[in-house]
Order: C-alpha cells, then sequence, then structure tokens
C-alpha cells in the first residue's frame, strides 16, 4: 500500500456537484487533504452585455444568473434603478414582489429538501422535491406567463396585476404543499443514515461567519442571526411579522434543520401576504423606457435569496445605459473561500452533501 | 461624533455621502485606503467584507475600486472608495484581513488587469482561459471585433435554409 496522495477531480460532470463547476482535491486515503474551485465552465459574460444594453433590456438577462431562483435578480436590480432614478412605487406592487419572491424562495427550498437526499442516494424525496415545485411554477405561469423565467418584475412595479381568484389559488397550493412535508420529514428528518451522516458534518467555526461574510443559511446554521429580510427590510418585508431563524450546531444537520424550518416561514408569509394584499396600482408611469437616462450615480441593494445575501452594486453614467453593474452571489465566498477550506479533512464521499448544503450555484459565480 | 467625523479626524476624506438609512459611501486617497479599512475593521464593527468591486471610467483614465463593508451591530453597510490610475493599476492586497479578499482581486485581476500586489494566487485563471486580449470587462474591449477577428464571419442560418439543408440530406440518403 502506498501512501502517496491522488489527485482528482470533482465535476464538472458530476451528479453530487450541483452545477457546472468542479473541485480538484488531494486524497490521502479516503480524506481529503487539499482542496481547489475551478469554475469557468458557464461563464456567459452577463454583466458585460448589460454594458451594452438599456436598461429595460437588461432584466431578460438577469434572471438566467441563477436559473432556479429568478425573481432576486430582478427585482434587485429594479429596486437599485428606482433607488437611482428616484422613482417610487406603489404599495400594492411592492406586496405583490413580496408574493412573488416569497413562492420563489419556497419552491427552491423545496426543490433543495429533495435535493439534501439525494446527494447521499436516497432518491424518492429528490422526484418528490421537483413534483411539488411543479405546483408553484404552475402559479408562476398563470401570473406571469413564464414557468422559470419570469421578468415579470420591473421598475416601477410589476408586469400585470394578479389575475381573478389568483389568492385563493395561491391558499390552496400552500395547504397542499403543507399536507405533503410531513411525508418528506419522515423520509429525511427521521432517517437514522441521513441523522448520522450529517450530525457534525463539516462543522463551521464560528468566527469565519463574519470573517468570510459567510451569509443566509450557513450563517444562520451557527447561531448568527443573519437575514436581509429582518437585518435591512425591502419592499413589504418590514410590514410583515417573523423571527429569524437560528440552529446551533454550525454543522450541515444545522443547515438541514434551518432550511426546514425556512419552508414552514415562507409558507407563513405567504398566507401573511395574501391576507394583508392592499388595494391599488401596481405600477407607476415611467418615462419611455426606450430613451431612458439615469443620472449619475451609484448604490448597492441587496436582498435575501435563498442561499444568502444577494446584491447588485449598480453604476450609472447619466446615459441610457449602465456603466457597470456587479452582481454578488453569496455563492463565490461559500462556493471559493469557504468550500476549499471546509473540504480539508473531510471524507470524499461526504463532498456531495457538503456541496448541497451549503447551496453552491455556480452561474453566479461566473456571471 | 458620528463615524463621518471620526473618519475624517483620522483620514483624508474627499466625499462622504449617506446614500440611505443603512448605506455609507466615503472616498478616500490610495495612501488612505488600508488604513481606513483597518481601523473601520477593528474599532467601528464593520467586521465583514461584501465585496470588492471595480469600474472603469475610461474618459477620466481612472478605476474606480470600491470596497463594502458590513456592521452586523449596527446593520449598516459602508462603500469606500478610491479612484486607481488606469495606465498603472498596482494596489496592494487586503487578504491579510478577510479572506474571501483573495477571490475577488483574482477575479478583479483577470477582468481589468489590476495588480494586487500580496495576492498568493491573483495570476491563477479564475474563469477565462488562455485569454489573449485586454482584460474583457475594460470599456475598450469590444466583443463583437474580438468575436469577428477570432472567430471569422459566419453565415446566419434560416429556419427555411436549414430546413432545406434536411431535406436535401435526406432526400441524398434515400437515393442511397
Amino acid at each position: 500500500m502506498s501512501t502517496e496522495e491522488v489527485r482528482l477531480f470533482i465535476g464538472p460532470q458530476h451528479p453530487g456537484v450541483t452545477g457546472n463547476m468542479s473541485i480538484e482535491v488531494l486524497l490521502k486515503g479516503d480524506t481529503i487533504t487539499w482542496a481547489k474551485t475551478h469554475i469557468g465552465y458557464l461563464h456567459r459574460a452577463f454583466e458585460k452585455l448589460m454594458e451594452r444594453r438599456i436598461f429595460i433590456k437588461s432584466f431578460p438577462l438577469v434572471c438566467r444568473i441563477c436559473v432556479p431562483e429568478s425573481d432576486t435578480n430582478e427585482e434587485n436590480l429594479a429596486r437599485g434603478l428606482e433607488e437611482l432614478a428616484d422613482i417610487e412605487i406603489p404599495e400594492r406592487a411592492k406586496w405583490i414582489r413580496t408574493l412573488v419572491l416569497e413562492l420563489s424562495r419556497l419552491q427552491m427550498f423545496i426543490m433543495w429538501y429533495g435535493g439534501i437526499a439525494g446527494s447521499m442516494g436516497l432518491s424518492t424525496p429528490v422526484q418528490w422535491g421537483i413534483g411539488d415545485r411543479d405546483y408553484i411554477l404552475d402559479l408562476f405561469e398563470e401570473l406571469t406567463g413564464g414557468r422559470v423565467y419570469h421578468i415579470y418584475i420591473l421598475p416601477g412595479g410589476v408586469r400585470k396585476d394578479l389575475p381573478e381568484g389568483f389568492e385563493e389559488r395561491v391558499l390552496k397550493t400552500m395547504d397542499l404543499i403543507e399536507r405533503r412535508l410531513p411525508e418528506y420529514d419522515e423520509l429525511i428528518m427521521d432517517n437514522a443514515v441521513e441523522q448520522k451522516r450529517l450530525k457534525g458534518l463539516a462543522p463551521i467555526p464560528k468566527e469565519w461567519v463574519e470573517e468570510m461574510g459567510i451569509t443566509g443559511p450557513v450563517a444562520r446554521a451557527c447561531g448568527f442571526p443573519y437575514d436581509v429580510r429582518k437585518n435591512s427590510p425591502y419592499e413589504a418585508y418590514d410590514k410583515l411579522d417573523f423571527d429569524v431563524i437560528t440552529e446551533d450546531g454550525c454543522d450541515v444537520w444545522s443547515m438541514l434543520l434551518v432550511r426546514r424550518r425556512e419552508i414552514d416561514l415562507s409558507i407563513k408569509l405567504i398566507r401573511e401576504i395574501v391576507s394583508k394584499m392592499p388595494k391599488g396600482e401596481f405600477l407607476t408611469r415611467l418615462p419611455n423606457v426606450l430613451y431612458w437616462e439615469i443620472p449619475k450615480g451609484e448604490t448597492y441593494v441587496k436582498s435575501e435569496a435563498t442561499r444568502g445575501e444577494f446584491g447588485y452594486y449598480i453604476f450609472t453614467d447619466g446615459s441610457g445605459k449602465p456603466r457597470r453593474v456587479h452582481v454578488k452571489g453569496p455563492s463565490f465566498i461559500h462556493g471559493i473561500t469557504l468550500l476549499e477550506r471546509l473540504l480539508v479533512g473531510q471524507n470524499i464521499a461526504d463532498v456531495a452533501p457538503i456541496l448541497v448544503a451549503l447551496q453552491i450555484c455556480p452561474p453566479e459565480m461566473e456571471r | 461624533m458620528n463615524i463621518i467625523e471620526r473618519l475624517k479626524e483620522r483620514f483624508e476624506v474627499l466625499i462622504a455621502e449617506k446614500k440611505r438609512k443603512d448605506l455609507l459611501i466615503i472616498e478616500t486617497t490610495k495612501k488612505g485606503l488600508i488604513p481606513m479599512l483597518f481601523y473601520l475593521k477593528e474599532y467601528e464593527g464593520y467586521r465583514t467584507l461584501t465585496l470588492i468591486s471595480c469600474v472603469d471610467w475610461i474618459e477620466d483614465k481612472k478605476f474606480q475600486m470600491s470596497y463594502i463593508l458590513w456592521n452586523f451591530r449596527m446593520k449598516a453597510n459602508i462603500i469606500v472608495k478610491f479612484m486607481l490610475d488606469r495606465e498603472n493599476p498596482d494596489f496592494e492586497t487586503v487578504y491579510k484581513l478577510w479572506p474571501q479578499a483573495e477571490a475577488y482581486e483574482r477575479e478583479i485581476h483577470e477582468m481589468f488587469g489590476v495588480n494586487f500586489e500580496g495576492n498568493p494566487t491573483q495570476n491563477e485563471e479564475l474563469i477565462l482561459e488562455d485569454w489573449d486580449n485586454i482584460p474583457p470587462m475594460r470599456r475598450d474591449f469590444d466583443t463583437l471585433k474580438y468575436s469577428m477577428e477570432k472567430f471569422g464571419e459566419r453565415e446566419p442560418k434560416s429556419r427555411i435554409n436549414i430546413r432545406k439543408e434536411i431535406s436535401e440530406q435526406y432526400d441524398e440518403w434515400r437515393r442511397k
């Protein structure tokens, strides 16, 4: 037996990797001694393309930055441009946006909940997750016309008002999903294999959270109440009643618990939004968007995605096109800085659960 | 005494603008940036680095470097920025203050050509592979021109032409 280290590439084509990225690892036996993230497999130069387009044409682009959760991008860009151009949006538009954001968060979490089981070879919840997510995509299709990419949130409000009877259908879908969740719990939470493998897996030192800028459910699993919805409320989140969910384990199991409780929170928030939805206008009058010029300025807007803090740093220069839009995806830190340090000392078989637990989304690292 | 006054007392502050309740924009000089970041991190509670960004103001021959910090206790962001000369863009790394700066600086080095002295990995490729032109996020890089030079002009295929081609291929196959 030689004790030599083996160099191994995990990805870009690997069922356990959460997207087109690869991790280069050095192995000693089964244990990882060194890891490096390689990205660049799906760079589509969104930031560069946005510099050559008028503002309104950027919206079909940005929703493709993270595929399963596209609305966060549109909302961030719209809010940033509104702030720079000094536009007030109507109250109802804010509530509709919040509803769309929560729905998109819920569908992403449901898919994730199945995905964490799939990363360990339990493939039933994966299919369920994809299936149950489709009920929410049906709602999106009715509301926006698109299932995955919506291009629904625009500067000044939203593209269309809610259709008649939409609220009841949202509530019905919420009941349906809530009925399904105990079945997931039985398979995932009450599963001895999952518990044994995930409890205590990949513990994150607490001081890393602030030092590295870890956000979202990963930070909340370390006992850090970091939630942009609560810390710097945007849209209608300041009028909603909720507490930030935290766990204290710092391991993958705590991240699972945080996200499981987030699903319940999202359902509760959606019900609250529907009950509080005000009447009125849904779109303000904008200047002609084809000749829309925004004065010189810069701003940083952020929102809470399922993976963490999602930010847009927007620069305008007085012309009809943005000077630069820098998209800050949470996966950039989670996938490079954190992952490279976290994988050291772990078993090779645990790479997939760790990747899914950090919920790394490669397209938002490369933009 | 608020934070702007405290910063003005200690460092060179060119512009201080309160953009929102929780967002402050400070412009400083190249020399004063790293001491200011250190002060903000150690004494003002802005312990998290959220983002490092770079913008090309080609008409002023400057790069704008921005550092966004986050204060968890005060729930506020601060943007510290300075102008870097575009002709010789040399600066220092802040890798020792925040580990994630390494990846951000690697990206900026690749996309803008800014040189961060002291960054251990900045010459490794992050996204691009075998890049042979000026850094692509600079304003004077023309994507269309580059694509024409590199890949040449290709005739766009209309749907009718594709259909014709397929049916011709099919006929040929039948004749055999």
